[in-house]
């Protein structure tokens, strides 16, 4: 692996991460009369789940967002408590970034509908999850879904990968077969981004919507909390990322995707089936972004039908910190946004979180244009 | 040189090649080349004569309205890049012809996409004709000078083991010794067996180590003949190769 992304790279961005958080502690410890009445969200997100009341009913039901008072936990340390949250909102954000960027690497195209795909996740599995009766157009047959969590995830997940399939055959490829510019496919993603928000909030409502009823268990791990599903999710999340970059460094299909994302037209020149690969990334993209959507509706209780669409900043915030079209890149500057995030929340208000992210992104690439991974290219 | 003689067999034929970027700007026009088994092929002519476009029609990267191009006995005209290297032609661009992010090794692994069973095989054959690439085969092709590039280029083509090999321009943008390199290298590959179509700028370099020469001039073949005929052709010499370096 340290062949593919060099070891003085991966030094600097674990770097910038321990510097963050070390300043983001240090800091903290300076401020902390300033930070006493701040909400540690955390906390209220454990209170939040526990003050609920559960249906114990299959049926899965909708909640609105009520405000949750903190609730300080002994020995738990605040810094480290968002540090943590931090680490896991990148996490999941990572899993949605990912898929933006070889997308990004492998076609050009700056994916704005990225964000509805996983909206889609969280919709679907919500969809599958709920006991209703459903009948397919054209096929004479009717079945009750609502299944449990697990099948209804995974048929999400394929359901949501079947999109992104349909879309590079019928949309996306056919603009590139005919040279349609990037910029014009950049604006056609965003018609579609639209449209989809719009088919997603008319299908499921503007209702935030529960994907499971359990009770998230707190697991005390001395100077943090986690939830037990959260620790689920992160578990599910690192599989995934493992997954991708086994895929992109260790096989024959992943190799070729970088090697798409470095040059398609030396590519086929190759004997590599350019549009194949490009079918493939978006089949997998699609597929991470619902599972993504999914472990989020998760970790925050519950998803609306803007989930992907509010995160879409975020995701390309988190692409182009870590390096455009760098998958590993998506992933170090998520959880550098994840970390930013929610550390930002003890000092400053919850409105500004997403600003600060932005605000590193900006600060960034005044230093390193090329982002945390990329790499300025050797000239003649 | 290798022994092509007119009972060898014809590989590569472009009939009367119209082809360009622009829709109704032709670049060739009617441009027509015939390549025997095993031969050396320099293509020479001054900038914007179409060298570059005629090999990139050859590989289906330009489109070609009208004409022909057969490989053997199969019509290869405007077949997908992919199916060429199928086929076996192998094409090596003048620039951007590396995988900046993946290592030399990585680089020749795409040589053998399609037959990645015979990567080893391959792999051992050109370490022997480029020692320097097996030494370097961890390092990133992005941080490799312009020369190793060319030599990664030329060894992922020939990773594919081409019977015919479409080279854009080799010695471009290369320091005097290592376009001698190159061309001897190249001279090298083609006693392999393997045909060789270059295109080159450096025409007298070229007309030197090539079997025979074709002289594009605005989109159509001006001239064809040996490589010793064309060098003491005294209109190709006045036109194209000047007299300095005579």
């Amino acid at each position: 692996m340290t062949n593919i992304i060099d070891r003085r790279v991966l030094m600097r961005a674990l770097i910038v991460l321990v510097v963050a958080a070390a300043a983001s502690i240090a800091f903290g410890a300076w401020g902390s009369p300033a930070v006493a009445s701040t909400v540690d969200t955390a906390v209220a997100h454990a209170s939040a789940v526990s003050s609920e009341t559960v249906a114990t009913a299959p049926q899965v039901d909708t909640i609105t967002q009520t405000a949750v008072e903190p609730d300080e936990e002994i020995g738990t340390n605040r810094y480290v408590q968002q540090f943590i949250n931090g680490i896991v909102f990148g996490l999941l954000l990572a899993l949605a970034s990912v898929g933006l960027s070889l997308i990004y690497g492998t076609t050009g195209l700056s994916n704005f509908a990225h964000g509805e795909q996983v909206s889609l996740g969280a919709m679907l599995t919500f969809f599958f999850a709920t006991q209703q009766p459903v009948s397919l157009p054209f096929v004479p047959v009717e079945f009750t879904i609502g299944w449990p969590l697990i099948p209804s995830a995974l048929a999400a997940i394929a359901l949501a990968a079947g999109t992104g399939w349909l879309q590079d055959k019928f949309l996306w490829s056919p603009l590139r077969r005919r040279k349609v510019s990037i910029v014009q496919q950049m604006i056609v993603s965003i018609g579609l981004s639209l449209a989809m928000l719009n088919f997603i909030q008319w299908w499921f409502g503007a209702e935030r919507r529960r994907i499971s009823t359990s009770i998230d268990t707190r697991i005390d791990m001395g100077v943090f909390t986690i939830g037990q599903t959260t620790l689920w999710s992160v578990a599910i999340a690192i599989i995934c990322l493992a997954a991708v970059a086994y895929f992109l460094l260790r096989t024959r299909t992943g190799r070729a995707t970088r090697a798409v994302s470095d040059n398609p037209a030396l590519a086929s020149a190759s004997g590599i089936r350019v549009e194949k690969v490009v079918r493939l990334v978006w089949i997998m993209a699609t597929g991470l972004a619902a599972v993504g959507g999914i472990l989020l509706a998760l970790y925050d209780n519950a998803a609306a039908f803007d989930v992907g669409a509010r995160l879409l900043l975020l995701m390309f915030a988190a692409v182009t910190l870590g390096g455009l079209g760098q998958a590993f890149g998506a992933l170090v500057g998520s959880l550098v946004i994840g970390v930013a995030v929610e550390m930002s929340t003890l000092w400053l208000g919850t409105d500004l979180k997403y600003a600060v992210a932005l605000g590193i992104l900006i600060l960034v690439l005044l230093v390193r244009p090329q982002g945390i991974l990329g790499r300025a290219e050797r000239v003649g | 040189m290798s022994e092509a003689s007119v009972e060898t067999p014809v590989i590569v034929n472009a009939d009367d090649l119209y082809a360009g970027y622009l829709p109704g700007i032709d670049i060739l026009n009617g441009c027509s080349m015939e390549v025997r088994e095993g031969e050396l092929i320099g293509i020479i002519g001054p900038n914007g004569a179409g060298k570059s476009t005629f090999l990139k029609s050859l590989f289906g990267l330009v489109p070609i309205r009208s004409g022909s191009v057969t490989l053997g006995e199969d019509d290869i005209t405007n077949l997908r890049a992919d199916e060429l290297v199928k086929r076996g032609i192998g094409f090596v661009p003048q620039s951007n012809n590396v995988f900046p992010s993946l290592t030399v090794k990585e680089n020749l692994e795409m040589g053998t996409y399609q037959r990645p069973k015979s990567f080893k095989e391959q792999y051992e054959r050109i370490g022997e004709l480029f020692p320097k690439l097996v030494e370097r085969k961890d390092q990133r092709a992005g941080s490799l000078s312009g020369g190793e590039r060319q030599m990664v280029a030329m060894a992922r083509a020939l990773m594919m083991d081409p019977q015919v090999l479409l080279l854009d321009e080799p010695s471009a943008g290369l320091s005097p010794d290592r376009q001698d390199e190159t061309f001897v290298r190249t001279r090298d590959i083609n006693k392999t067996g393997v045909t060789v179509i270059m295109v080159e700028q450096n025409a007298r370099r070229c007309l030197q180590i090539c079997d025979r020469g074709y002289v594009l001039d605005q989109g159509t073949t001006a001239y064809t003949a040996t490589g010793q005929e064309l060098l003491k052709d005294p209109k190709v010499i006045e036109l194209y190769l000047g007299t300095l370096g005579a």
